[in-house]
């Protein structure tokens, strides 16, 4: 017992003092007490308890906030040979598989995790996210449609990402998409930008140029400056060939330049912009001729 | 003995993160108001108020009153302009520990008391007449404005009692507008260590309680708030707790997300980001709002909060870390060349000022004082000073310019973690605790001030800078009416529009295009009746037998 003790006592000078020496050393940098020495403390602990899973677990998860997913892995990897059986340790070995770009693994191990907690969203998001990675995009549009629909609190990104993958699962599922970006302003608002602008790259992806150009008038009627949206909409009408819209577009950003007050017209923006009216309105004029 | 030098090491190490995160729950006795719960009916004296109430999302025309009961009740809030008159009421009838009223059809700018309560009656009020909202001003008024603003405050300890209590003193103190505070601006981690519910109770509400009921509370994610909220499903006691404008319902630009948004307060336009769930990236969602948000205000001065710093060598350094790296080189460059003001940061425990920037997105060893105009990182011939009034001038921001930023990183209003706080971006580096005021006002020559101040936990102002706006709110060139161009006139009385021609030109053709472009008149006339055309911006494009061109009018 004594003879242990006296291991126990060197084994805890080796491991835990160089440790100790770095931390006191190195106080002023790490002094507000965040995570690099947090996992040093960490660390001290699985050194005094090193088949404790929870404390690898724990590290684990420090490392992961750290951006440091190689040690992560490994601390999640080793909490789960020490018989660490919780869902918890099987959703973070998926995110950080999935962080790390590993996808095959991350799938196996959130369906471990659903085998335990099937209806978890979160779990179920990352599912979708995984299954999009890995092209199995059918699979992850149904994941990810369930999640959608199910989820209390969604956020524009979550639509964006659904309509990326229902356009990844179909390139020519414009309405899908469309439906989703409705969904989606029906839950978060109608003028939520993010996904305003999205409903506009579809329109105009999907060829459908009067709701475009409708959207493009939705732009300029709901906001207060609109300098940039005539731009745009001028822009776009010149593409589509439709060069004296283009031609009147372009005098309605002029003039809503020239209404702003004084500062906004010095702005680098608002200078580049009118730059490129000036262009667009020439390349306009050789379209005409 | 090896185990107990061990144990003394390890005591070392922790020491000072220790001595500033520990709890020591002394009694508050700087209280500036204490609201007692009185005239309660007998039925509803078991029912206690155990947080707030505290005031959210705060428009000129309504604002939202949160608390929490111990038991489920109704929830009711009377007020009204007379402290003894609070003569109307919004109420909810649904059973709830967690109220959330919405009162609207307020007048901006105007004084209401309130009391809380369910429907037997009054929880709590203040007999002093310390609870009240004062509404925001209409989006542009120049009026005086003060914000409180604190970085990393959450740490529940006597540190943070002494920098409340200094702002406290200062704004009681203050010579103009005594005791007005019209909001406070969290920075994050507002609750340490993982921003739990109880967590807020101890930092934020037992430790503001009195400004809480009178100041409406805005705040962006800390990463320590972040330990417990999830801001992929906005979930967890940060998005609980707080209510914050998803649908521009404040001004500014729907977000559709409580992570970040916008709002207005009088002629200041804040902007409100997520560094730390949100991606940073350009061309992201956040971006995408912040950049039409930003293009879309008309504000005079613009103000941006988030937690992780542009600028900072205190306990956190950028130029090493991920987030705080990409806030400045994806975001900054947009927000600089659309006009922003003040950027306020916290994370790092220290309070770090810097000069009058613009342009300075690579590392602090790249940062060059010398002006704009001569490949420098400073604006103004006084850009690289220190911005004080009374030593070498206020920084100056004519009207007509969009360059100038002031850099703040203010995250000791709970605890200071030192560093090497050398950053050359900054003025002013100091590993002090403290908390932030903005004032802006009137600088008497139609232009007006933005002062901020760092008052610190001991009452003194440690540092202090001012940028002066000249020319605030200069109209642009009016086109009702008269003469628009030496063809053109608007006459806005008759309703006309004359055009005038060479001798020898003709008329072939005059058409009207409205605010989208569309063809809405055409006429072959000199004098054009206009009175059948809606308000708004109109293209007018005139053919003659000579040449087209084109003119504006406003019909107003």
């Amino acid at each position: 017992m004594i003879f242990n003790n006296k291991r126990y006592l060197h084994f805890v000078i080796k491991r835990t003092l160089p440790i100790l020496l770095f931390l006191s050393l190195s106080l002023p940098m790490f002094a507000h007490g965040d995570l690099t020495i947090r996992i040093a403390e960490k660390t001290i602990e699985i050194s005094e308890d090193p088949n404790n899973f929870e404390l690898y677990y724990q590290r684990g998860m420090l490392y992961q906030q750290h951006m440091e997913y190689d040690y992560a892995l490994e601390d999640y990897l080793k909490s789960l040979s020490l018989g660490n059986t919780t869902k918890a340790l099987h959703y973070q070995l998926a995110e950080v598989h999935y962080l790390m770009e590993e996808y095959k693994e991350a799938l196996k191990s959130i369906y471990s995790y659903l085998e335990l907690d099937s209806m978890d969203l979160s779990a179920k998001k990352l599912q979708a996210q995984i299954l999009f990675n890995l092209k199995s995009y059918k699979k992850s549009l149904e994941g990810y449609h369930y999640v959608i629909h199910n989820m209390k609190d969604i956020r524009p990104e979550d639509i964006l990402e659904y309509c990326n993958i229902i356009l990844a699962e179909n390139n020519e599922n414009y309405n899908g998409a469309l439906k989703a970006i409705q969904y989606g302003l029906d839950q978060l608002g109608p003028h939520t930008i993010s996904l305003q602008l999205r409903k506009l790259d579809i329109l105009k992806d999907s060829g459908q140029t009067e709701k475009a150009l409708e959207q493009y008038n939705y732009f300029i009627q709901e906001y207060n400056r609109n300098e940039f949206w005539y731009y745009k909409k001028a822009k776009y009408l010149a593409k589509i060939k439709r060069p004296h819209e283009a031609f009147i577009s372009l005098k309605l950003a002029s003039v809503a330049i020239e209404q702003l007050n004084a500062k906004f017209k010095k702005m680098i923006p608002v200078i580049e912009l009118k730059e490129q009216i000036k262009s667009l309105e020439s390349s306009i004029n050789n379209q005409k001729s | 003995m090896i185990k107990k030098s061990t144990f003394l090491l390890a005591a070392l190490c922790s020491v000072v993160s220790i001595a500033q995160t520990a709890q020591v729950d002394l009694p508050n006795v700087s209280a500036v108001a204490v609201t007692n719960p009185v005239g309660l009916p007998q039925n509803s004296a078991s029912v206690s108020v155990v947080r707030g109430p505290y005031l959210q999302s705060g428009t000129p025309t309504s604002v939202v009153v949160k608390w929490r009961t111990d038991i489920a009740t109704q929830s009711v809030v009377n007020y009204g302009k007379t402290l003894n008159s609070l003569s109307k009421k919004a109420s909810n009838s649904a059973l709830t520990t967690e109220h959330e009223v919405s009162l609207s059809g307020l007048r901006p700018n105007t004084k209401y008391y309130f009391n809380i309560g369910n429907k037997s009656g009054v929880l709590s009020e203040s007999a002093s007449g310390e609870m009240y909202i004062i509404t925001a001003p209409k989006a542009g008024t120049k009026q005086f404005v003060r914000a409180w603003i604190l970085g990393d405050a959450g740490t529940a300890n006597n540190n943070q009692r002494n920098v409340r209590d200094a702002y406290y003193d200062y704004v009681d103190a203050a010579p103009k507008n005594s005791g007005k505070t019209d909001m406070m601006l969290f920075l994050g981690d507002n609750a340490y260590g993982s921003g739990t519910d109880e967590e807020y109770q101890n930092a934020l509400f037992d430790i503001y309680d009195d400004m809480l009921k009178k100041s409406v509370a805005w705040s962006c994610l800390g990463n320590h708030d972040g330990k417990s909220a999830d801001s992929a499903t906005q979930s967890g006691p940060y998005y609980d707790i707080f209510t914050f404008p998803t649908a521009a319902q404040a001004g500014g630009t729907a977000s559709g997300t409580e992570a970040y948004y916008s709002f207005d307060y009088a002629n200041i336009h804040f902007i409100i980001l997520d560094s730390h769930h949100t991606s940073r990236e350009v061309g992201g969602a956040m971006y995408n709002w912040t950049q039409a948000d930003i293009q879309n205000t008309k504000q005079d001065w613009i103000v941006t909060l988030f937690h992780h710093p542009i600028y900072t060598k205190g306990s956190h350094d950028s130029d090493t870390e991920d987030r705080l790296i990409e806030m400045r080189l994806n975001f900054m460059p947009m927000m600089e060349a659309n006009g922003v003001d003040l950027i306020l940061n916290g994370h790092s425990h220290s309070y770090e000022r810097s000069y009058f920037l613009n342009g300075h997105y690579g590392f602090a060893n790249t940062f060059n004082p010398d002006e704009i105009s001569k490949g420098g990182n400073t604006v103004g011939s006084n850009g690289y000073g220190d911005g004080k009034v009374d030593s070498n001038g206020a920084y100056k921001k004519a009207s007509t310019s969009a360059e100038g930023a002031v850099y703040i990183t203010t995250g000791s209003a709970g605890k200071i973690s030192g560093g090497d706080l050398n950053h050359q971006a900054m003025s002013v580096s100091l590993n002090q605790l403290g908390s932030c005021v903005m004032e802006v006002e009137d600088d008497g020559r139609g232009g007006q001030n933005l002062t901020v101040k760092f008052i610190r936990e001991n009452d003194d102002i440690e540092d202090y800078f001012t940028i002066n706006k000249s020319g605030i709110a200069l109209q642009a060139d009016g086109t009702a009416s008269g003469l628009i161009s030496g063809r053109l006139f608007y006459d806005a009385a008759k309703d006309e529009v004359k055009l005038k021609l060479d001798d020898n030109e003709r008329l072939k053709k005059v058409k009207f295009y409205n605010s989208i472009g569309k063809l809405v008149k055409k006429s072959r006339k000199k004098t054009i009746n206009v009175g059948k055309l809606s308000k708004g911006l109109y293209v007018i494009e005139v053919i003659t037998s000579k040449k087209a061109y084109t003119e504006s009018i406003t019909i107003e």
